[in-house]
């Protein structure tokens, strides 16, 4: 292949056959998620609707399983094969879009349906309207939670060679995202989930955007605060794919520590919190870094401060080892260009030195097991030839003493 | 307490009779499933569980009837059972021998266990099973024809019942044991064994010093030195092979697993541009002023991420051929869905006019 197979013109997400348009209507979306639609545009209003029609149907929508800001997520499973089980994302209508699809879902289906294709980011199966235009996104259905979940689990002991393992999928999400020039802007232990075979998947694109163009500000109020860059923290406007890089540092040295790793209460002390390991840049190793907007605020009077020694490091994230602190120093610099590219993150040694990280079969997880552990306590308890529900279920068993 | 007291004895009185039947049930049972009948002693006379004295102790005579919380332990050594006070008193300070008349084994205390079953008999027989299960664990798909499969079961009951019934037991032993030792070096061939180490002194051992105290591979030496003119367990024979104890026909050799390939970060992924190669600087007067603006390179953004991607979208659309779409797996999804995707490209395609791209 002699281009990316994210940006080749076909799509792997099964409802959604034709290739995205970028015109952004509720109506032309049923269009895009019909096979039949070879062009976009010849559809009229009625077989629009006819065709989200079909995309709806093809799944069956279950119980509820969690809101967000943004969107409700309801279990769901395809019609014609309910063992393949969905998540199905409903995104809220918010009051300021009445009249169009809210960036953040938007900003999901477009770029999820490029990436999709990689192991490591979360599957869009397709996209349809629901009554009143509500926009739902049929995802892969994620039982095991996230990672944030997992290592605040302190039943699940998990060792270097997994913590390796883990980093490693997250490091190929972001640099998949990198090489078809999506920021994601929003990596934090919280959005990585993991699926049934023990993979992690990067989820959670409402944030996500393509590398700029010269001459076109971004936003530096992205990204959770305790994994945000510095440079984005003292209001850089124009960066690039560096500040996923510390967002996805942040995480890998969360799961060494087994908590968060830089942790503060506003923006302000986050900076403070970030000299106080990193110590505070000079313009010998951060050219121009004191003419940033919030540069003044910040460290405009404060004495100058010291990086924190190796053997801090060492005391901190023991499970790491030395070439895994090597890693997370150069992903961690302070001046984002000498900061390593999600590429070069991949070729540092730390992957292929010892210990071999663990097989994604063997992965610790804590997910459903203590659900499906319970369900079979019940299924014991019950008598044979009950059911699970049924309207009798609250009412006392009538005894049956054998008399006949 | 009383209550107790006056319950155990009862229920294990109805427990023993139990036993005692199925056990003379079984050894009539034994007998006729086997074709030689067993002449050697049978040391388990003296530990069958009369009527009542299953509650006293072979060894102190105390009774459970004066003390309900008694324990009987026995040794899978020699199966004599004696209670938990006589083991502790006899055995914390090592070795012993047993103390019931005539049984001259040596007992160690980690050994002590509370029986399973009832019937000694029976406890044996499992341990037995057990023991040779676990180092005859082949099966059918490890055979090439079911015969040989079934020739091998065979061979493995005839060991089993060799060692239950007490025919040719150190033979069966040493087999068994050369067995295992192959089976090991199989799995692990680079693995070296302590026995090969202390071989020399394995000769030297003869039958006058036969050492009482028995552990691990002393205990291996002992009885291989003990059941006289073995051959030594690692000589090799004139072909270059080593003794493996039992020879099955049929067996397949195990293929060793292949060698685990090196750790790819990049999980097989590669995204290298084909069509054009990438400048370390594209000189355009426009562009290179962006590299020196500090409001641009103090935030970390690089001109070479947007040429890149200026030439990856400039170029993105070309050499992408149906052929290729067809063979390449595509994701976790199915080869069909892939096609279908590429066919409805194609078809779309159709009606583009590629005459004037640039």
């Amino acid at each position: 292949m002699g281009v990316s197979p994210a940006v080749s013109p076909h799509l792997m997400v099964p409802g959604a056959k034709a290739p995205p348009n970028a015109s952004v209507n509720a109506k032309t979306l049923a269009i895009l998620n019909n096979s039949r639609a070879t062009t976009p545009g010849e559809g009229t209003a009625d077989l629009a609707e006819m065709m989200n029609k079909d995309v709806r149907e093809q799944f069956v929508e279950g119980k509820f399983l969690g809101s967000g800001t943004y969107a409700t997520v309801y279990a769901g499973h395809f019609r014609a094969d309910p063992t393949k089980l969905v998540a199905i994302k409903k995104m809220r209508i918010l009051t300021d879009y009445k009249d169009g699809i809210t960036m953040d879902s938007y900003r999901e289906m477009k770029f999820l349906q490029e990436l999709t294709l990689h192991p490591n980011i979360v599957r869009l199966h397709a996209v349809f309207t629901s009554k009143d235009q509500n926009l739902n996104l049929v995802l892969e259905h994620l039982p095991k939670g996230d990672l944030e979940k997992l290592w605040r689990d302190s039943s699940i002991s998990y060792t270097r060679e997994d913590i390796k393992a883990w980093s490693a999928m997250i490091c190929q999400a972001v640099w998949f995202c990198h090489e078809n020039y999506v920021l994601h802007r929003d990596i934090k232990s919280n959005n990585v989930l993991i699926a049934a075979d023990n993979t992690l998947r990067l989820a959670d694109f409402g944030l996500a955007r393509s590398f700029s163009e010269p001459g076109r500000p971004m936003t530096c109020n992205v990204i959770t605060r305790f994994y945000r860059p510095p440079e984005l923290l003292l209001g850089a406007t124009h960066y690039g794919g560096c500040v996923d890089v510390w967002s996805t540092a942040c995480v890998m040295a969360e799961l060494a520590a087994r908590a968060f790793f830089l942790v503060s209460e506003t923006d302000i002390q986050h900076l403070s919190v970030i000299a106080e390991l990193f110590g505070i840049p000079t313009e010998a190793d951060w050219p121009g870094v004191s003419k940033l907007r919030h540069w003044e605020v910040a460290f405009g009077s404060a004495p100058p401060k010291r990086p924190q020694p190796l053997s801090h490091w060492r005391q901190r994230l023991p499970l790491m080892g030395d070439d895994g602190i090597d890693l997370l120093r150069a992903m961690m610099t302070m001046n984002p260009s000498k900061r390593l590219t999600a590429r070069d993150v991949l070729k540092h040694p730390y992957w292929t030195n010892l210990p071999r990280p663990t097989k994604k079969e063997n992965l610790p997880h804590g997910g459903d097991e203590d659900a499906e552990k319970k369900k079979a306590i019940d299924d014991l308890k019950r008598r044979g030839g009950d059911l699970e529900t049924g309207r009798s279920d609250k009412v006392a068993r009538k005894l049956d003493f054998g008399v006949k | 307490m009383s209550r107790a007291a006056s319950r155990a004895p009862g229920a294990n009185k109805r427990l023993a009779e139990d036993g005692g039947a199925s056990q003379s049930f079984l050894s009539s049972s034994l007998r006729k499933l086997s074709l030689q009948q067993s002449q050697q002693h049978d040391p388990q006379s003296a530990s069958r569980p009369a009527d009542s004295s299953s509650d006293i102790c072979n060894v102190c005579k105390s009774s459970r009837y004066l003390n309900p919380n008694m324990r009987f332990l026995v040794n899978p050594e020699c199966y004599h059972k004696m209670c938990e006070s006589c083991v502790d008193r006899i055995f914390t300070h090592g070795p012993a021998p047993c103390p019931i008349a005539g049984c001259n084994k040596t007992l160690r205390k980690a050994k002590f266990r509370t029986q399973t079953f009832e019937d000694l008999k029976i406890e044996r027989e499992v341990d037995i099973r057990r023991r040779v299960a676990k180092a005859m664990n082949k099966e059918e798909s490890d055979f090439e024809r079911l015969i040989d499969y079934n020739n091998y079961l065979e061979t493995v009951e005839e060991i089993t019942w060799n060692l239950i019934l007490r025919i040719d037991v150190d033979e069966t032993e040493r087999k068994l044991r050369l067995w295992e030792d192959a089976q090991k070096a199989e799995l692990n061939p680079n693995a070296t064994f302590r026995r090969i180490a202390d071989q020399p002194e394995a000769s030297q051992l003869s039958e006058g010093s036969h050492v009482v105290l028995k552990k691990g591979g002393t205990q291996r030496k002992a009885l291989a030195a003990s059941s006289g003119n073995t051959p030594d367990p690692f000589a090799v024979d004139e072909s270059g092979k080593r003794d493996t104890g039992f020879v099955f026909q049929g067996l397949k050799k195990r293929k060793a697993p292949p060698a685990e390939k090196p750790f790819d970060p990049f999980d097989g992924w590669s995204i290298e541009p084909q069509q054009y190669t990438l400048q370390e600087v594209h000189d355009y007067k426009w562009l290179t002023a962006y590299d020196s603006d500090p409001a641009y390179y103090v935030g970390g953004w690089d001109t070479r991420d947007y040429y890149s991607r200026m030439m990856e979208e400039a170029f993105g659309g070309m050499c992408v051929f149906l052929e290729d779409e067809k063979v390449r797996p595509l994701g976790s999804g199915s080869v069909e869905i892939g096609t279908q995707n590429a066919a409805s490209v194609a078809q779309g395609m159709k009606d583009v006019v590629m005459d004037d791209v640039f």
